[in-house]
């Protein structure tokens, strides 16, 4: 911020899609050393933004006008061969799928040293050497062994690693990032933007971050943009956008985080599973996943479970044995007074009815040549019963005119709603929610938040609430479950979970946890507890603690026994004796 | 605070469709021309397609006496008998026989592809749910049928059946049936594990009705852009029989027998009796081919 001249200036920037505005007369500075992040609902065009921001609009989008000036140049008014000159030199682009963006056929180390080639003239041994090197400084052990390492031999957190390396490889001043975590897990989104942050703080570059994630910004945005139907709306600083966001966009998704009053649940049990164990066989060889590991909870009546924990955690499978979509190995449901696990098939289809789900996908789960109102009759089971499908489409908020539209000409958001209606059709005791709100944009997946509280108040359903996504899990949840590789390695009330986490796993995950307020932010706070490298394969599971190897507080002991998940004198249930033993000394 | 965007937006939205290609517009129209033909062909001929003429192996009109001919038939004046496509060695009127013909062809085509079409994807949906052992042999049997050259197996099964046309219908039928099931059953495994299903399994439907109100109209699309393209196919298959003298029986108007009827005289000289079956058939099978193929982009998008 020492030099008065912005690094990124644009003026009146206008994209159009055959006639209609994307993006229209759109105008945005970027000082030196400077992070703005830039929001907006899908469709907003965010992403149209990034793309002209490179001189890189495909047809049919078209630039109509305007001006992208970079370091005192103009990009739109340049030809393509210097336009391309500049890419990657002056301005770097990390984009949404990391793999997608790599070739498979070439190692890692080459991609990187050829994007650092192209603009510098180095021989190829000085390139890979260079690769080499931006991959250590992004933190990467054994630099020399990922670089020879080809796309597919990498995790996903790592691909992304390699991207920012061939972005940032040859020191551009302005780096434009579209979505760069969406997709990866809550850990290594925390990683892979603090390193991000690190390196763009410490090189002086600016950078701009597009993102739906409000939490993303507050955590590492120095300033807001909002964009909504391609016109600027909003433009703040973040502590004050914050404090007090101006535009109607912005704040429907903030008043979420004021909404926090849940009605306490009644304690009589609905639910309850005892030992469940689900493990997969892998096809051609001896071995098989552990997904469920000696899981057991209860649900009460009209009470919400959330189960947390990263992709291949086994909370989707817990759902799916609930239901009996998949048949669990060993262990007890117990729904009510039933026995899930040994209902007769007869039973079971009874049962079902009072045991329901709403999927992630919402288009996936509605017969695409089915009307709303076929696929409303067939839960009622009744010969299309008018008045109460119009019933339904009152409680999920949906207008009536729906009832004869097919799923395709429904928006993810009302998609979700019909689920939800078919889901509350039949009366259900308890809502088996996977992942309800993952594919929706951040406006529809708080009114769907909204809804599904409202349903519960209203006509007290229980809820299992399975997310990744730790900010929804907190708006719903009365308890929470984490689980880590199939186990559940800590359960408690929202307050213990989120408040003061006990587990180790647990500690990590909420630490990652981007919280949309820029004065909790994660960067600026020096408890985090990290852990360290990858999470093990559930194929080859550690014989004691599952946790161990990655672990800041393991004991030699915790390397060679399993941990029982063991009540905690505040009544949670952790499995981690030597947490349970510390907590017990605070208290003394 | 007061100020916020109605979440409870939830309204229809509007799906816009692409326009059809024009090979696929062209494609539909000789499809419909050939079954609109299938019907009314052989009450449409000026010339009773079975009973020879006077004329024999007369050539068509010269190209520049067809403005001529046009005129005198739309006014009405006295002409000789116009034979558009000439005559054969048995005075019997080409255009006549050519237009009567998709009676049998394409009859027979639609007839045997309607047939494998329902055993293909029932047996399909069959490989597709039941266990193991059931799909691998409804699949190992497809393959036993497949692994022959249609063709040949063909001419073999008319030959001991008995040359009629039920008997073509079957083998066709038969022999086409595999591809169907291998597609539907595709399908029905992409399909069966989707979310709607699942959503139907917890409502406590059966998994008979799950199959057949669920997955099988939503397995049928592939199947039902293949059988535009496969009775293009059985067009020429049938053709192709009874030139080689192993389908329908002479003297019904059939194209492949025209073919085979007339191929002595070609040497002749006599083009005009096979050229015009044969475009007919070439035009035919292409009608349908582009036909499936518009098909199969639109329902790719």
């Amino acid at each position: 911020m020492t030099d008065s001249a912005p690094v990124l200036d644009v003026r009146g920037l206008t994209v159009d899609y055959g006639g209609r505005p994307a993006v229209e007369d759109f105008a945005l500075t970027i000082a030196r050393g400077e992070i703005v992040g830039l929001t907006g609902d899908s469709g907003s065009g965010k992403s149209t933004l990034a793309l002209a921001l490179l001189g890189l609009t495909r047809g049919p989008g078209r630039i109509k006008g305007g001006s992208v000036v970079l370091e005192g140049t103009d990009l739109l008014a340049l030809d393509e061969a210097s336009r391309r000159e500049r890419r990657g030199r002056d301005i770097g682009l990390i984009v949404q799928n990391p793999r997608g963006a790599l070739s498979p056929l070439h190692r890692v180390g080459q991609q990187i040293g050829a994007v650092y080639r192209s603009h510098q003239t180095v021989t190829g041994a000085q390139a890979t050497a260079h690769a080499v090197d931006m991959l250590r400084s992004l933190g990467l052990n054994d630099p020399e062994r990922r670089a020879s390492a080809y796309p597919h031999e990498i995790s996903g957190g790592m691909a992304q690693r390699v991207l920012i390396a061939m972005a940032l490889g040859s020191g551009p001043r302005l780096l434009v990032a579209d979505e760069p975590t969406s997709g990866l897990d809550v850990t290594i989104q925390a990683q892979f933007l603090d390193e991000m942050w690190r390196t763009v703080r410490k090189d002086g570059s600016s950078a701009l971050l597009m993102t739906q994630d409000l939490g993303i910004i507050a955590n590492y945005c120095d300033r807001v943009v909002v964009l909504q139907n391609g016109r600027r709306v909003e433009d703040a600083p973040t502590q004050s956008f914050y404090a007090a966001p101006r535009d109607s966009y912005s704040r429907s998704i903030l008043a979420l985080r004021k909404e926090e009053v849940l009605p306490d649940a009644a304690p009589s049990r609905l639910l309850e599973i005892k030992d469940l164990r689900k493990i997969f066989p892998l096809r051609g060889s001896n071995k098989h996943v552990q997904a469920v590991d000696d899981v057991s909870f209860t649900i009460g009546r009209g009470e919400t479970l959330g189960l947390v924990g990263e992709s291949g955690s086994g909370k989707t499978t817990v759902g799916r044995c609930i239901l009996r979509l998949v048949e669990p190995d060993a262990g007890e449901i117990t729904f009510g007074d039933a026995s899930v696990t040994s209902a007769s098939p007869a039973a079971l289809r009874g049962l079902r009815r009072k045991l329901q789900v709403v999927f992630q996908d919402p288009f996936d789960s509605l017969d695409p040549r089915w009307t709303v109102t076929d696929i409303l009759a067939e839960a009622i089971e009744g010969k299309s019963d008018k008045a109460r499908i119009a019933e339904l489409l009152r409680l999920v908020g949906l207008r009536p005119d729906v009832a004869s539209a097919k799923p395709r000409a429904l928006s993810a958001g009302s998609q979700q709603r019909v689920n939800i209606a078919r889901a509350i059709a039949v009366e259900p005791e308890l809502i088996v929610l996977d992942e309800p709100t993952s594919a929706l944009t951040p406006l529809a997946r708080i009114a769907t938040i909204r809804l599904l509280r409202d349903i519960q108040a209203r006509l007290g359903v229980s809820y299992l609430f399975i997310s990744h996504d730790l900010n929804t899990v907190e708006h719903m949840s009365h308890r929470v479950a984490v689980m880590y590789l199939g186990q559940i390695v800590e359960l408690g009330t929202r307050e213990q979970v989120f408040r003061s986490p006990l587990h180790p796993y647990s500690k990590a995950l909420l630490a990652a946890h981007l919280v949309a307020d820029p004065s909790r932010r994660r960067v600026d706070r020096t408890d985090i507890q990290t852990l360290s490298g990858e999470i093990p394969s559930p194929i080859d599971l550690p014989r004691g603690c599952y946790l161990a190897s990655r672990c800041p507080v393991a004991l030699a002991s915790c390397r060679e026994q399993p941990q029982p998940l063991l009540p905690a004198p505040d009544g949670r249930l952790v499995r981690c004796t030597p947490a349970i033993a510390s907590l017990k000394q605070a208290m003394h | 605070m007061s100020e916020v965007l109605d979440l409870a937006d939830a309204g229809a939205v509007h799906v816009a469709t692409p326009a059809p290609s024009f090979l696929f517009r062209l494609g539909a129209a000789l499809v419909v021309l050939s079954l609109v033909l299938m019907v009314v062909g052989p009450w449409i001929t000026p010339y009773d397609p079975n009973r020879p003429t006077f004329e024999i192996s007369e050539p068509p009109p010269a190209l520049t006496a067809i403005p001529g001919l046009l005129w005198r038939v739309i006014t009405g004046a006295p002409h000789d008998p116009i034979h558009w496509f000439g005559t054969d060695s048995s005075g019997l009127d080409v255009f006549s026989r050519v237009v009567a013909a998709p009676r049998t062809d394409v009859a027979i085509a639609v007839g045997a592809n309607v047939v494998s079409l329902i055993l293909g994807s029932l047996l399909g949906l069959l490989a597709g749910f039941a266990r193991p052992w059931i799909a691998g042999t409804v699949m190992r049997i497809s393959d036993l049928i497949q692994a022959f050259p249609v063709f040949i197996t063909g001419m073999i099964l008319v030959t001991f059946a008995g040359r009629s046309n039920m008997t073509i219908v079957l083998t066709l039928a038969f022999l086409y049936t595999p591809i169907y099931v291998r597609l539907t059953r595709a399908e029905v495994l992409s399909q069966r594990t989707r979310g709607f299903v699942d959503a139907a399994r917890v409502l406590g439907k059966p998994e008979g009705f799950i199959a057949l109100r669920h997955v099988l109209p939503n397995a049928l699309a592939p199947s039902l852009i293949q059988a535009s393209v496969t009775i293009g196919f059985a067009i020429l298959m049938t053709a192709g029989l009874s030139f080689v003298g192993a389908g329908v029986r002479p003297p019904t108007p059939e194209w492949g027998l025209m073919i085979a009827a007339s191929a002595n005289e070609l040497i002749q000289g006599e083009w005009w009796s096979s050229l015009f079956p044969g475009l007919a058939i070439s035009l035919t099978v292409f009608g349908y081919a582009a036909f499936g193929n518009g098909l199969e982009r639109i329902y790719d998008r």
